[in-house]
């Protein structure tokens, strides 16, 4: 399905539900033979996106010659032809009868089993660095339009000439790492592609024009793959000279167009200036604008630099942490062609091995009403964020959970004022024994922290491979989304004498969840004023947004808790264990019975 | 509806203006110790 | 003793202390801890391995089981992020229930992020297995809902990975849905005109 995006995504692994939005073409992909009589008539030009812009296209138009579907585009908003009286040329012309100017965009609803997010990357737009002059001088180009000057099929038939005059140039540049490994502008990693991109273009440029003389200037050449460095070798032979320092600046010489480089020259020491008729920006790659679009439907996580973020680096390098998901290609990180075939035929493996058993178990991690305490007040209904608990609050009949749908994150469960709502492997009872196991021997010590499991938790465990050290204190407590943990768990924790809470979850936008870290924020906002009206200070309860790539910062953070834990006074502690104390009756003997946190949240659920 | 709404940093105390809608639940970050943990001040008439 | 899960049935906790080579054991006092261990509430026994994950240390696993009769498994090693997986199938393996394991994460949470505090890394790997403990003592059975899978893909982009995601699946002999947000297929890489390393050409 070209020209379509998925608009949203409903299920799980198995059972997806995707709704797909078909633009509107104006042109019938089938009937359309691709003859081009309508391109003859059509009196709009446009600036041609495949060929970078380095040559025009009609409104309507064929992407590129061997696009597939082999059919035109309309694009209507540079089209006369919805106006009827201003044009209507192309249809005249068209002997299929295959436009139609009334053609509305179509959603349709597809079941699939598994997901391949192969999304790809967009390319660095080099604009903002000033000091290549790219827009500024014409002969200052990147290595894409390159791709399209030398292509025989693009705008030139192949010529590499200067934009200015239209002539072969004598001297090329190439500047390495445009927008890539750089703290201050673009992006610090490493784009991997363009190295080698360079050294083929030298070679491209050196086997139609042997005499024009190559410059590469470089941080370093990563030719680390198989048959890389013999090609970085073959363009050294063939004459490209490499030159390790990145120019400051560049010159455009206003007679000849021709361009100036200023440059440390770092192996040899001492600044240099260089000629060249034209500058090649080897630019770097970055993830697609719309990955957050795809990142929230599908749940998904980003690493720091933007890319999705696979399940685990080594074991599951292509699975999304999301069961049934997977990933290829540059969406998950800049790649080449090669690497981004392999990664694809594992992905495909990989959404193989799980289709062809036919059926799969999902963790069975799910809520279960009771209905002896329900009281069919209908808050749940609200609260689940994938509208799995219906309730007739008119008839006043108990709750009901859809299994299949529920997703298990248990916001649900802690906002049911009366704890109606148990959660499967994660109940009640079970989080208050970790809760009190931990606080039972010398709590003043102690920072409880409650994490989340596919983000915060995930932070913890990046902190660990890392090695970054954070102080001992802090003990986490793992639920599957922070929307789980009640408002009795925490204060059944500072009723056990802590003198640190915190709660960690996802960032808003990483929630696995859809939004159910929004109730997180909801209820700490209450604790907070509730927590000051019994004297007890607020700053005791952290909140804390960190996702699975912040190693960094889950360090960061538990630094910064044990600083405040170390602020909280014997007294302090004393005074809250004293004022909570009726969070923790009936007293431990009983295990078998929840404990009410507050009068407003009533009984709550017996641990089933 | 949406303006801006006074906030304080319960990890490093610092006082700071956000943006604010009653009954949006939004992300927000200290701008001086980028703790998470930021609390509206409630308007006292003042 | 009260010493009874949910069910009735008399709680028999096995601990299962991993040093994962020098991993954990290189901060942690692990004899310490499996020691400790040995005298919380509803543990019957305890083991103490070198890399509990490995296939020896699956196999005591399952032999623990079986020759203490153990009803609920603590493993106190790695995040359970990594190797939940891995034990939740020795524990099915043993004839046990999945979700009545539970792990405390000793290393990523311990080991690794406090490597100059050994005795209070020490210390707070006590807590975490007395929590891991706590929490297993009151686990209980799952079901897992088992639920077929449409025999079709969704393919998300059609560049260079996605059509050769979507061929391998295709060869397979599934359905495949191919979406692209462009009027054509081919992503990047169609605009390229020879590609690295054949240098040959790209569409
Ligand atoms: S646990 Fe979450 S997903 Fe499941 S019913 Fe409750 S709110 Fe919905
Ligand atoms: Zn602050």
């Amino acid at each position: 399905m070209a020209y379509s995006e998925v608009e949203n995504v409903a299920g799980y692994v198995g059972n997806f539900t995707v709704t797909v939005r078909k633009k509107a073409r104006y042109v019938d992909v089938k009937e359309c033979t691709a003859c081009g009589d309508c391109i003859d008539v059509c009196p709009v030009t446009a600036p041609d996106e495949f060929e970078e812009g380095l040559s025009t296209r009609k409104a309507i138009y064929q992407p590129f010659p061997q696009a597939v579907p082999s059919a035109f585009v309309l694009n209507i908003d540079e089209c006369l032809g919805n106006n009827p009286i201003a044009c209507g040329k192309c249809l005249e012309v068209c002997d299929k009868d295959c436009i139609d100017y009334d053609d509305k965009d179509k959603l349709v609803d597809i079941d699939v089993g598994t997901i391949i997010v192969t999304t790809g990357m967009a390319v660095y737009d080099p604009t903002e660095l000033d000091e290549f002059g790219y827009t500024r001088y014409e002969n200052v180009i990147t290595s894409m339009e390159f791709e399209r000057l030398i292509n025989s099929g693009g705008p030139t038939q192949g010529h590499l000439i200067r934009l200015t005059d239209l002539k072969e140039p004598k001297t090329v540049a190439f500047i390495q790492c445009v927008g890539s490994r750089s703290e201050n502008k673009g992006n610090p990693y490493c784009s991997n592609i363009c190295c080698m991109n360079t050294v083929k273009d030298c070679l491209l440029i050196k086997d139609h024009y042997p005499d024009v003389k190559l410059k590469v200037f470089y941080i370093d050449i990563r030719a680390f793959g198989k048959g890389f460095e013999d090609l970085f070798q073959r363009s050294k032979e063939k004459g490209a000279v490499y030159i390790r320092g990145i120019p400051g600046e560049i010159e455009e010489d206003p007679e000849t167009k021709s361009l100036k480089l200023y440059v440390e020259n770092t192996t040899e020491g001492g600044t240099e200036c260089h000629e060249a008729d034209m500058v090649i920006l080897s630019v770097g790659v970055h993830p697609r604008e719309d990955s957050s679009a795809i990142q929230k439907l599908l749940t998904l996580q980003r690493s720091q630099d933007g890319f999705f973020l696979e399940a685990h680096p080594k074991l599951k390098p292509v699975d999304a942490a999301t069961q049934g998901v997977f990933f290829a290609g540059c969406a998950e990180g800049p790649k080449d062609i090669k690497d981004s075939v392999t990664q694809a035929g594992a992905a495909a493996a990989r959404a193989n091995r799980l289709m062809m058993q036919g059926k799969v178990s999902v963790e069975a991690i799910t809520s279960t009403i009771i209905p002896e305490l329900c009281k069919a007040c209908g808050i749940c209904v609200n609260v689940c964020p994938y509208h799995a608990i219906s309730c007739d609050t008119e008839a006043k009949t108990p709750a009901t959970v859809v299994e299949a749908a529920c997703s298990g994150c248990g916001a649900c469960s802690a906002e049911c004022p009366f704890g109606a709502i148990t959660m499967k492997h994660f109940t009640d009872k079970q989080i208050e024994s970790q809760i009190d196991a931990m606080l039972e021997v010398d709590p003043q010590d102690k920072v409880l922290a409650f994490a989340c499991n596919w983000c915060s938790y995930s932070g913890g465990d990046l902190a660990g491979t890392n090695r970054f050290q954070y102080p001992p204190n802090v003990r986490l407590i793992r639920t599957m989304c922070s929307g789980r943990v009640d408002k009795k768990f925490v204060l059944r924790a500072f009723a056990r004498g802590a003198p640190i809470v915190l709660l960690s979850g996802c960032h808003f936008a990483d929630c696995h969840y859809i939004n159910a870290v929004h109730w997180t924020q909801r209820r700490v906002e209450k604790l907070w004023d509730q927590l000051e009206k019994k004297g007890i200070r607020p700053d005791r309860l952290q909140l804390e947004w960190i996702s699975a790539a912040e190693g960094q910062k889950f360090a960061t953070v538990m630094r910064a808790v044990e600083e405040l834990r170390q602020k909280v006074t014997p007294e302090e502690v004393e005074h809250t264990k004293r004022v909570l104390k009726d969070v923790l009756e009936p007293p431990k003997k009983d295990p078998a019975k929840g404990k009410p946190a507050e009068s407003e949240s009533a009984a709550s659920g017996v641990a089933v | 509806m949406a303006g801006e709404a006074k906030f304080t940093c319960l990890r490093c105390g610092c006082d700071f203006m956000l943006p604010f809608t009653p009954g949006v639940t939004e992300e927000r970050t200290c701008p001086k110790c980028m703790s998470n943990s930021v609390r509206r001040v409630k308007q006292k008439k003042d | 003793m009260a010493n009874l899960d949910g069910g009735g049935e008399e709680l028999r906790v096995g601990v299962f202390v991993c040093q994962c080579g020098h991993n954990i054991a290189g901060t942690v006092d692990c004899d310490d801890v499996a020691k400790f261990s040995e005298g919380l509430e509803g543990v019957v026994v305890v083991y103490n391995n070198k890399y509990t994950c490995s296939e020896p240390g699956q196999l005591e696993i399952k032999k623990g089981i079986d020759e203490n009769n153990l009803n609920r498994v603590v493993v106190a090693s790695c995040s359970p992020r990594m190797h939940e997986p891995t034990f939740r199938a020795t524990l099915v393996e043993a004839g046990l229930n999945p979700y009545l394991l539970e792990m405390a994460n000793l290393r990523e949470h311990c080991s690794w992020v406090h490597m100059n505090e050994k005795e209070a890394a020490t210390e707070k790997a006590k807590d975490l297995v007395k929590m891991a403990v706590a929490r297993a003592r009151s686990l209980e059975a799952q079901d897992e809902m088992v639920v077929p899978i449409t025999q079709k893909a969704l393919v998300i982009g059609g560049g260079i990975a996605g059509v050769q995601a979507a061929l391998d699946l295709a060869d397979a002999g599934y359905k495949i849905y191919l979406v692209e947000k462009e009027p054509s297929i081919g992503g990047i890489m169609a605009a390229i005109d020879k590609t690295y390393p054949t240098m040959d050409c790209s569409i």
